[in-house]
């Protein structure tokens, strides 16, 4: 566990903030790791006098704890120590100290988060925490749930809000995206706000509705408090940073060193906040060993198509997940495209180097951002004008980092090109099985990405590491991605109708063998599409055993390729809308997962066409009976 | 049936007896999504409406671990009793072929169209695109009398076109008459509400239980014997005098299917039952169905043929039975010769008639039947084009090959540039090759032990150069071979014959005679390739050095005594000498 080191000293400082755990850290004696790491920070502030009312190794546990606090944290800590006496007062059997400061209203701060993966949740939540402590009255809101007009009440007001499809708001913000964008949004005047967007420097609209939101918070009278910060797949440590700060900033001027009053429950909640159950131990940051159990192309000789089921067996403490969470994966790049591209740019095939950039850079993605930096370090117009009008998307449609370097060849140094690399970022893959049927394990289903392009093969980099660069009993460096808004329902009886093409399947395998180990009684129905059904019926086996003992009862599949005329799911949701119809009424959750474009557009208005056909009106009652559904967290949409 | 003794019946005919006349599960079985497969006894049903259920022997292994079932499909195989289909029913044919099967055409030993690879949810499709080119399926396989294979080319002569009609009008008299095909397949109405009794419908020539066994009738016109009339269960063969058929010699009781190391059973040659006339022939057809019916073994499916009714009770006793049914004596068999079981490959002219009305017949030679389109021969793509040109028939023969028939003699050229145009040639590689058939065995036979379609073209081609050494290239040489004892090729009616045992061995036959009259000898045991070249090797030299002028090699073998003769069906598997 050494890389849970920092994390381990963190606890310090945040527990600290909580009274039950300052006490631990009075009596606690420290773990060697978080003194190592305190040791580093000593002697920058003045310390505490030997002869404070404290013995000495507290002196020097105080000592270390007051050295590595921000401002923040000090002023809290005075104040919750002016609180501590205030409430317990004479029941202490003290002389009674006054407060060192008065009491003062908290600052009232509205965080909202558009979020599809969870992510920009996850920020929302932690600034939230955050602001609670540090005396704000902060209250958090989903855009999923809320209108544009929540944010005219706001007075201070912090956006976390991510990118999806092509630029797109994630699809659960959608109306608060387009509420905000129109007409009918309300006027902020004097409303400070302050922006984090994430998104994926892959995409060539980076960032995009952040940035539109950004611009359109402004334009609606909002006054930008902290200046908008577009992060990438690495936004972990950026993220936090960028809070603190903001908080900082909405924070009264004269708080800082005079001390606030903060109010602590002592019989409430605020007592046991220091685990945070939403956040999983093993994450991108602090990943998890696992052992390659089998790796298995599912799809038959002959198939078109090459899916990957992998098992990956975790030996380590606190490992956990739900079917509907995802793993995620940190794989690593071909070493024969590192050292093209260490080639490509002058440095031969340096062994340490390429070693390094594959296994922790990313040296596929062709982003605007690469290119920006690459035409600055080589003062190249030819590669500037790539960046003029719709130049990028033409030439990055199917090229790799490898081209531009090939197209634009330019030495450089081994510091200047992994200066040009952003870290390799994770993948994520639907968890394919329930631990309940399989202890310590993941499963995965990983769809081979492969393509030619410019007279060169190519390969997605964590598909490929499974398929090309892995065998059984390798390892890999996988976390846990938990998915709140993908996850079966509570009540194991309510009825299930699970629709998925090709990968998209995973989840639901992993949901059935999850309501098997449970015994539930609950009905489920597959719809499941491939191209073949010969070759390319992932699971084939195992759903017939499910349809036999009946933890599976109901399952269509509609293979595109083996007629003359295409067949998708949507179309055998149509044919059995009937019988789908009745399951909705009795309370049935629906889920969809796979492909965002090739399917789950599809599925959606023919679920819409359904509903509306049932509400014997048009589409938009359609939409709006599918929208309740959605509310009701009875549509759950886990789409890539 | 149902009496108190314990029902000693074969399984087959409980699964008859309960399948309301052929439906059983079969309709439902379609509908299940989640597997490729049908019911197991509804695959024996399934045969009787011309389709097999079968599953790729090639990818077995890794199926399993792929948490895939394995990878079933069907054969469906069609009934086109004299084996001629129209330019139109080609071009549908061949599109069937790429929509809904593996690309290819397989013509059989029975002068038909099978598909191969078509999977269940295709099934019903196929049969319909089938029945929408006016060809069906009924009775193509299963306990019943099969598809009626008539000398090939009814165009040929008169009495061709004879023995065509009486081909068809027997397979339409002993078509089942179950509406279970219509109900199952064309969405007719269902005759029999499920799950009434079958007593409302009714079967008049066959009853609830069908035939012990398949059942086949082949008609055949000397002196060629292409159809194998000795190898089937009952048979014509024309009497023609001045060009007109005057009647028929009728033979029963022969079949080629055995099980290696059980001595019971055994090819067997039929035997000439006696002669009726072309107004009787269809009534004598019927009776010896009819006989074998009620006669045959219901027990034992591997004793259940008519060839093992008529070991059991003798020629007399059948031809007295078919006699009594009918009414009236059989006539005294007619004399007849044959000299030659396989197909004269190229060009002929219509032997008789007007000179005005005469036509042009191209007879080619096609590869184990098999229509697939291969680099440098594709030969699928020009039958394509000519069938679309729409200028001749096409008659299926009973050796795998393919007539284009009825050419006006200007469109000859026009045919044979097509055929250049996609690399197929008219004239074989060698004699042996031009009457070499293998059955089609791996992947799709489930009963195949060794290989047989995909073997037997390389195989020739190592004997072809024994044959050139030899001065023997051009010499016709019957070779067939099997891969395994069922004889589906009739590999026991050829002078050299291969019956599969194991991956890559084969028993090798001797001895049968050039015209189909003598069954062949085991000469040497699980022999694989190399092998194989070296035993024939010096037999063929000696052939070449040795036969008299004329003497065919299955004579010969058995006159420089390298096995002895064959005389009848049941001294199959005496006086073996097995090789060294
Ligand atoms: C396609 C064909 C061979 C070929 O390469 O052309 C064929 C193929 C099969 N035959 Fe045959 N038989 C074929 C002509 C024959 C012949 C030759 C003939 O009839 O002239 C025979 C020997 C004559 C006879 O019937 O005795 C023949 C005797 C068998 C037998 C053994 C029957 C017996 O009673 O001994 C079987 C196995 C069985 O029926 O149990 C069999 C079974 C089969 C099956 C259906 C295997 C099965 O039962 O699962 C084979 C399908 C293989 C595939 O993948 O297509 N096939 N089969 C021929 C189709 C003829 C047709 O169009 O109807
Ligand atoms: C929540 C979630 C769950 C997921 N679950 C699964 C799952 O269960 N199974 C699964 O297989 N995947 C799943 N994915 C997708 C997965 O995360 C990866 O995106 C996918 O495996 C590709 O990753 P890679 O590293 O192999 O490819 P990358 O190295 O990321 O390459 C992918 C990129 O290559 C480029 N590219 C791909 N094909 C072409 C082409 N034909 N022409 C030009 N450019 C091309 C595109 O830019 C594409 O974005 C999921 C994604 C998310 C967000
Ligand atoms: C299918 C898909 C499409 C995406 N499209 C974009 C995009 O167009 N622009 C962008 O900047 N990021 C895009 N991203 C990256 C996400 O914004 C990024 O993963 C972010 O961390 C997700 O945050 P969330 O979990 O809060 O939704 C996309 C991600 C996926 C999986
Ligand atoms: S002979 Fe045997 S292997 Fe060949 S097709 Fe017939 S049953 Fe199959």
């Amino acid at each position: 566990m050494l890389g849970r080191a920092r994390p381990g000293a963190k606890d310090v400082a945040d527990k600290g903030q909580s009274g039950r755990v300052c006490v631990k850290v009075y009596t606690g004696t420290p773990n060697p790791a978080e003194l190592q790491f305190l040791e580093t920070r000593v002697a920058t502030l003045p310390t505490l006098p030997k002869n404070a009312p404290f013995t000495a190794e507290d002196v020097d546990y105080l000592n270390r704890l007051v050295q590595r606090s921000t401002p923040l944290q000090r002023s809290w800590l005075s104040g919750f120590l002016a609180g501590l006496d205030a409430a317990a007062g004479q029941t202490l059997g003290l002389p009674s100290t006054a407060p060192a400061a008065a009491s003062r209203p908290r600052t009232p701060l509205t965080i909202i988060y558009g979020s599809e993966s969870g992510n920009a949740e996850s920020l929302a939540m932690k600034a939230k925490k955050a602001a609670s402590k540090l005396n704000f009255d902060a209250k958090i809101i989903d855009m999923a749930d809320a209108d544009p007009s929540v944010l005219a009440k706001a007075k201070n007001l912090i956006v976390y809000i991510s990118t999806w499809g092509e630029g797109d708001p994630p699809q659960r913000a959608v109306d608060f995206y387009n509420g905000l964008m129109g007409d009918g949004a309300p006027k902020l005047n004097g409303v400070r706000f302050a922006v984090l967007a994430l998104g994926d420097t892959a995409y060539v609209n980076f960032c995009q509705t952040g940035k539109l939101i950004d611009e359109r918070l402004a334009a609606l009278g909002g006054v930008r408090a902290a200046d908008r910060m577009d992060l990438d797949l690495d936004f972990a440590k950026a993220a936090a940073a960028w809070t603190d700060k903001t908080l900082g900033v909405f924070t009264p001027a004269d708080t800082g060193p005079s001390a606030t009053v903060v109010h602590v429950d002592f019989k409430g909640a605020a007592l046991n906040d220091d685990a945070d159950p939403d956040e999983p131990l093993y994450t991108a940051e602090n990943p998890v060993e696992a052992e390659i159990a089998a790796l298995i192309n599912l799809n038959g000789t002959g198939s078109t198509r090459e899916t990957w089921h992998v098992e990956l067996a975790v030996d380590a403490p606190g490992f956990t997940y739900k079917p509907g969470d995802a793993i995620g994966v940190l794989p690593e790049n071909d070493p024969a495209l590192a050292a093209d591209l260490t080639q490509a740019v002058g440095l031969g095939s340096d062994a340490s180097l390429t070693l390094k950039i594959s296994k922790s850079f990313d040296i596929t993605t062709l982003s605007r951002a690469t290119i920006d930096q690459y035409a600055k370090l080589t003062g190249r117009k030819d590669v500037a004008a790539l960046l003029d009008g719709d130049a990028l998307a033409k030439f990055s449609a199917d090229r790799q980092l490898v081209d531009l370097f090939k197209a634009y060849p330019e030495n450089l140094s081994a510091d200047q090109l992994t200066k040009l690399l952003r870290p390799l970022p994770g993948r994520l893959y639907s968890v394919a099985s329930s631990l309940k049927a399989h202890e310590g394990e993941a499963h995965l289903l990983v769809g081979a990405v492969r393509w030619a392009s410019h007279g060169r093969k190519r390969g997605g980099v964590a598909s490929t590491f499974f398929a090309d660069r892995r065998k059984q009993g390798d390892t890999a460096r996988i976390y846990v991605k938990p998915n709140k808004h993908y996850a079966l329902p509570a009540d194991g009886k309510t009825p299930i109708i699970m629709i998925g093409a090709g990968t998209g399947v995973a989840p639901y395998r992993g949901f059935i063998e999850e309501r098997e180990a449970n015994a539930d009684k609950g009905k489920s129905w597959l719809f499941f599409g491939e191209r073949n059904f010969s070759n390319d019926f992932l699971y084939q086996l195992e759903w017939q055993d499910w349809m036999a003992s009946g933890a599976l009862s109901n399952i269509d599949v509609a293979f595109s390729r083996d007629q003359p005329e295409k067949i998708y799911v949507q179309q055998r949701l149509w044919e059995r809308r009937a019988e789908l119809l009745s399951w909705i009424a009795d309370g049935a959750h629906i889920y969809v997962c796979g492909d965002e474009k090739g399917m789950a557009k599809d599925v959606d208005a023919t679920l819409v066409k359904i509903l509306a056909e049932s509400a014997k009106g048009d589409l938009e009652a359609g939409k709006v009976k599918l929208k309740e559904l959605t509310k009701a967290n009875r549509y759950q949409r886990d789409v890539y | 049936m149902t009496d108190t003794k314990p029902d000693k019946r074969a399984k087959n005919e409980i699964i008859k007896e309960n399948s309301r006349l052929l439906r059983g599960g079969i309709a439902d079985g379609l509908s299940n999504a989640v597997t490729g497969a049908i019911e197991e006894d509804d695959t024996q049903l399934l045969k009787f409406h011309g389709s097999y259920m079968q599953d790729d022997r090639d990818v077995r292994g890794e199926r399993a671990k792929k948490k895939l079932e394995k990878a079933f499909s069907f054969m469906i195989r069609l009934r086109i009793p004299g084996g001629v289909v129209s330019p139109k029913q080609w071009i549908a044919l061949d599109d069937i072929a790429s929509t809904y099967a593996n690309h290819t055409l397989r013509l059989t030993t029975r002068a038909t169209f099978q598909y191969h690879g078509i999977i269940k949810s295709n099934l019903k499709r196929s049969m319909q695109a089938i029945n929408a080119a006016c060809l069906d399926t009924i009775a193509a396989c299963g306990d019943v009398n099969r598809n009626v294979m008539s000398a090939a080319n009814p165009f040929l002569s008169k009495a061709h076109g004879t023995a065509y009609d009486l081909a068809k009008n027997i397979s339409d008299h002993l078509l089942p008459k179950t509406g279970a095909y219509h109900e199952i397949w064309l969405d007719g109405e269902k005759k029999i509400p499920k799950p009434a009794s079958a007593a409302a419908e009714n079967e008049p020539l066959y009853g609830p239980h069908y035939l012990p066994r398949k059942f086949k009738i082949v008609i055949a016109v000397p002196p060629d014997n292409d159809v194998d009339i000795f190898a089937h269960d009952a048979g014509f063969i024309a009497v023609v005098e001045k060009g007109e058929v005057v009647g028929w010699n009728v033979t029963v009781g022969g079949g080629m299917g055995m099980t290696h190391g059980e001595t019971d059973t055994f090819p067997r040659t039929a035997d000439v039952l006696g002669f009726c006339t072309t107004e009787q022939a269809v009534e004598v057809g019927e009776k010896i169905m009819t006989v074998q019916r009620d006669w045959g073994n219901r027990e034992l499916r591997k004793n259940a043929r008519l060839k093992y009714t008529m070991e059991r009770v003798g020629v007399a006793t059948y031809r007295a039975e078919v006699e009594k049914r009918l009414g009236y004596k059989l006539g005294p068999a007619r004399p007849f010769k044959f000299n030659y079981t396989g197909d004269r490959i190229g060009w002929h002219e219509t032997t008789d008639g007007k000179a005005a009305d005469k036509k042009w017949h191209l007879t080619l030679y096609v590869e184990n039947g098999r229509i697939k389109d291969l680099p440098g021969s594709t030969h699928r793509e020009s039958y394509r084009e000519i069938a679309e040109l729409g200028i001749c028939d096409f008659v299926l023969t009973s050796n795998q090959n393919l007539i284009l028939a009825n050419i006006a003699a200007k469109n000859k050229s026009k045919i044979e540039d097509i055929l250049k145009k996609h690399g197929v040639s008219i004239a074989t590689s060698s004699g042996l090759r031009r009457n070499a058939m293998a059955c089609v065995a791996l992947p799709t036979c489930g009963l195949a032990l060794a290989e047989s379609e995909r073997f037997l073209p390389d195989l020739i081609t190592s004997l072809e150069d024994v044959l050139d050494a030899a001065g023997l290239k051009n010499d016709d040489i019957m070779l067939r071979m099997t891969g395994c004892p069922n004889g589906c090729a009739r590999p026991y009616l050829a002078e050299i014959g291969f019956v599969g045992r194991n991956p890559g061995l084969y028993n090798l036959y001797l001895g049968a005679a050039h015209d189909g009259t003598r069954l062949s000898k085991l000469y040497a045991q699980d022999v694989g390739r190399d092998k194989i070249i070296a035993l024939l090797t010096p037999i063929l030299k000696r052939y070449a050095k040795d036969r008299k002028t004329g003497e065919h090699f299955g004579d010969f073998v058995i006159r420089a005594g390298i096995v002895k003769a064959t005389p009848a069906g049941n001294k199959f598997h005496d006086d073996v000498k097995l090789a060294g």
